[in-house]
């Protein structure tokens, strides 16, 4: 992973300037020198001043005190430290408030699982009756035996013979798509995959960015998963964002979606087409463009994350296309899949001006 | 690696409540240390220390060795910690547990690096010969407050301890035996003398000196102060823990200092009562000594 | 090589050129490393050092290399513990000092900073958020010259922030010394602030870390002999600086707040005053 250390600047300011609006005049005292710093070096954060600046005025850092008045209730983030009723932020982020409730959402952190929330996982662990999933969160995900669609058609009673061969559905280091069914106590999810949205991930590539728990990356949104047109020559391509940050991108299969039409002709129909198939660790034929724009894709997705976009359908689509564009003008046309760096800030900013 | 079963949740609570209406379960005052005391050795060099059920056992040494290259005028002094699986069975051989770093840290830093032996005394030939002072600490029984215990035993053992006197005549080097030169006391500087705070609750206002085991897994903090009878501090080592006023810090470092000047002459005091036991014959051997002249038996 | 102290007394300039009360150069960055949960780099004057942080997430065998059996995998595994587990390690880079003495994994002092800063970061961090997870903290010095412990403590603090991992307030630390060797016991020694290598070397000094804007002590380290009447003096010059750091390192993380905010990253969120209207 690259590691970016930027050159030292001006990082000792001076007692901030009581008042940075009249700063014309500054024959005041010997004040003025630190001013002139301030304005020569241009620190992008000082020129509006920060404390007036609307925008950040719901930006804590932690141990800073949010409010005295007992009458709000505390929330994610905060802390009443003993013997006060004073919430206090644990946190550096964003004041959140939903009616009485004080909460603060982190500028970046660990994804937290919500009951609903569409993830991409790993398998890491097998047990007797489950597996351990890594979905990026505090704890390891778990995903029972009995909340997968085991094959052989119609809803069948999961047996002994299922236990003994449960390497042969998922092992380590699958990659799973799921479902968050429950939550524990303690933060620990469980998972299901009993869909035919759901299941093992082949044909593809995988991304982790930085997931829901806060800043960049990817947003919850109404739609995780679609399919969308390679360009230059690529054939179809399934994007599925998973809301813990991990990101799947493959080819897109027709057999899946035969078989997702066909989910609506019952539930009993639709067990009967789940076969072995949908356990195989085998890959597709991949022609090279569609490799090749999958691989640009991903390239987008990450480049948005390393520039502190949000990732969501739109965002993705709109990138895509413009990192198209952008290969085809350079001069090695569309093989150009290159996406970090400045090219990178550039997609980015081509996005925001829009 | 068996784990030390902690104490279970109401116990703890007992212990937490109890102390906050200042109630020890020994009924001692929260800066009262358990009765301390100190058994010397027939060896020189062997100290004996119990604090309550803590206990102890402190033995030095000393080798003849050619000094560090890298220090050639200085002679060679080190302490040697070991917990072994007889003081709980947490503890491994050979294998340090944090505890164990920890203590020989503090006593390192305490004993050896405030230079509380004279270390340049122990060179007799510069880079060529000197001594090789090294004291074992072994920990026969574990009740909590390891660190003061072991600190006043290495003292203690330092103190008490006798090297072979030696010579240098025209470049020739000779180390006498007992029989031949009584002893001769290391040349010892200063004694410093660990005091350990333990901090109770989670603003870290109940202070408490002289921990036992159930009070040491039940604490959220630590500060082990280090002293000599001068008021000069040699450590401090409050590693982490609940936070605690600066205020009160420095209220448990004046307290410590008093704890400190105590236990100096406590050992001042049994330091002498040895000597003393020692010295049978009184004045009058001690004049046949001189003579130099050892009748045969 | 002796410290020329005798030269302070003339213009009470220290060898580098401060004054007592001066801190050095703090130079800070959060969000260093992509792949990290939190990361930061901060540098003290000479002092650099670069800290990752993974977690809070499950204890056990290193996750990824199934089987293959991840290497350092040491320490007490506290995986059913009520709260997280602070696990820290320190990597000294040979080239960080002047002489190139490479340090083992085994070296006391290392281990010694290891429990300290695992101690003190798990005063502050709401570790009973998160039950049996652990959370990495992983941190390499890449250059020494003085307040190595205190740039520890701060370094670490600002990537569990960056890490969104709660806690109560900043810990931040600095040294803070005195400017006669302690067998000299006069009156009119100043404490000094935040010392560097040479200092360190030939004057008394303690490191102290603090929790936030308060005067309560996380950690208190002190390595070498000095008058117990100099005692408060120093801690109080270094309590001060603490708060001198603090606002350093909240001036970081805001920065990066604000581009994020500006960058539309992030919401802006609605408080206190947007709701007072009732």
């Amino acid at each position: 992973m690259p590691i970016t250390i930027l050159p030292p600047k001006f990082s000792h300011p001076p007692p901030p300037p009581q008042d940075i609006s009249d700063s014309d005049s500054d024959l005041s005292s010997d004040d003025g020198g630190a001013h002139l710093d301030f304005a020569s070096l241009g620190l992008p954060n000082r020129k509006p001043n920060p404390a007036n600046n609307p925008l950040f005025t719901n930006l804590v850092t932690p141990g800073t005190l949010i409010t005295p008045d007992p009458q709000w209730m505390r929330g994610h983030g905060t802390y009443i430290p003993p013997h006060t009723t004073h919430i206090t932020s644990s946190l550096a982020g964003i004041i959140t408030r939903t009616n009485k409730l004080i909460s603060v959402s982190p500028l970046r952190a660990r994804y937290t699982p919500e009951v609903g929330d569409l993830v991409v996982g790993r398998i890491v662990e097998v047990q007797a009756k489950r597996w351990r999933v890594d979905v990026g969160s505090v704890q390891l995900a778990s995903l029972p035996l009995s909340a997968i669609n085991l094959p052989g058609g119609i809803l069948r009673k999961r047996t002994e013979t299922d236990e003994l061969q449960i390497r042969t559905f998922f092992a380590e280091g699958d990659l799973v798509v799921a479902e968050v069914q429950q939550l524990f106590q303690d933060g620990g999810a469980v998972l299901h995959t009993r869909s035919l949205k759901y299941g093992k991930l082949r044909n593809g590539l995988f991304a982790a960015v930085s997931g829901v728990g806060g800043g960049s990356g990817v947003v919850r949104s109404r739609r995780q998963v679609w399919t969308m047109e390679g360009q230059n020559g690529g054939g179809k391509m399934d994007v599925i964002l998973g809301v813990n940050g991990y990101v799947w991108i493959s080819k897109h299969v027709e057999q899946v979606a035969k078989e997702l039409e066909q989910k609506h002709m019952g539930i009993t129909n639709m067990e009967e087409n789940v076969s072995a198939g949908v356990y195989s660790s085998q890959n597709d034929p991949i022609d090279s463009d569609t490799m090749r724009e999958i691989t640009r894709l991903r390239g987008v997705v990450t480049a948005l994350v390393e520039n502190g976009c949000r990732v969501d359908e739109d965002m993705v689509i709109r990138g895509y296309a413009e990192a198209c564009e952008m290969a085809m003008l350079s001069e090695t046309g569309p093989e150009d899949i290159y996406l970090g760096g400045q090219r990178g800030e550039e997609l980015t900013r081509a996005l925001r001006g829009n | 690696m068996p784990r030390e079963a902690e104490p279970s949740l109401n116990e703890k609570q007992f212990v937490l409540q109890a102390l906050q209406d200042s109630v020890r379960l020994d009924g001692r005052e929260l800066e009262q240390y358990r009765p301390l005391e100190l058994t010397f050795g027939d060896q020189y060099g062997v100290a004996d220390v119990t604090l309550g059920k803590t206990r102890v056992l402190a033995k030095a040494s000393a080798e003849l060795t050619v000094p560090y290259a890298d220090r050639p005028l200085d002679g060679i002094f080190n302490i040697a910690t070991e917990l072994s699986p007889m003081t709980s069975p947490a503890f491994e051989v050979n294998r340090p547990t944090e505890t164990e770093v920890l203590i020989s840290r503090l006593l390192e830093k305490t004993v050896r690096r405030s230079g509380a032996l004279d270390t340049e005394s122990l060179c007799l030939v510069a880079g060529q010969k000197c001594w090789s002072i090294r004291v074992d600490v072994h920990v026969l029984s574990h009740d909590g407050n390891l660190i003061d215990a072991a600190c006043f035993a290495v003292v203690a053992a330092l103190r008490h301890f006798r090297k072979p006197d030696t010579s240098m005549e025209g470049g020739v080097l000779t180390v006498y035996t007992p029989a031949e030169r009584e002893p001769v006391p290391l040349s010892w500087l200063h004694s410093p003398f660990c005091v350990t705070w333990s901090f109770f609750g989670e603003e870290g206002d109940i202070a408490v000196l002289d921990a036992t085991w159930m009070e040491e897994q039940v604490r959220s903090g630590s500060c082990t102060v280090s002293l000599n009878q001068h008021g000069e501090i040699c450590q401090i080592a409050k590693l982490g823990g609940v936070p605690v006023e600066a205020v009160s810090l420095l209220h448990c470092t004046n307290v410590a200092l008093v704890k400190a000047k105590d236990m100096s002459s406590k050992l001042d005091r049994w330091l002498a009562e040895d000597a003393k036991r020692r010295d049978k014959g009184g004045l009058l051997a001690e004049l046949s000594a001189e003579n130099d002249r050892v009748p045969d038996m | 090589m002796p410290l020329d102290t005798s030269t302070y007394n003339l213009a009470l300039l220290r060898v580098d050129g401060r004054r007592w009360n001066e801190l050095r150069r703090i130079h800070a960055q959060i969000r260093t490393q992509a792949a990290a949960d939190g990361s930061s780099y901060l540098e003290m004057g000479h002092t650099k050092v670069m800290c990752v942080v993974t977690g809070p997430s499950e204890p056990g065998p290193r996750r990824g290399v199934a089987g293959a059996g991840g290497g350092g995998g040491g320490g007490g595994a506290g995986g059913q513990s009520k709260e997280a587990e602070v696990v820290v390690n320190i990597v000294i880079a040979g080239f960080s000092s002047v002489d190139r003495k490479r340090r083992g994994r085994g070296d006391k002092r290392t281990l010694e900073m290891q429990s300290t800063l695992s101690n003190t970061l798990a005063a502050t961090l709401h570790t009973h958020l998160f039950p049996h997870s652990q959370i990495n903290i992983s941190l390499h010095v890449l250059s020494q010259d003085g307040s190595l412990l205190a740039a520890l403590i701060n370094a670490a603090t600002l990537a569990c922030v960056d890490a969104g991992i709660p806690m109560t307030d900043y810990v931040t630390a600095c040294t803070a010394g005195s400017t006669s060797t302690y067998a000299a016991n006069d009156e009119g020694a100043d404490p000094l602030l935040d010392l560097n290598h040479q200092e360190e070397q030939e004057l008394p000094g303690l490191t102290v870390a603090t929790l936030g804007d308060s005067d309560k002590v996380v950690a208190l380290v002190c390595e070498s002999r000095v008058q117990i009447s100099r005692l408060e003096g120093m801690l109080a010059v270094g309590v001060d600086g603490c708060k001198q750091v603090r606002e350093i390192l909240d001036q970081v993380i805001k920065a990066q707040g604000q581009k994020m905010i500006l960058e539309g990253t992030v919401d802006k969120g609605t408080g206190l005053n947007d709701m007072d209207l009732d």
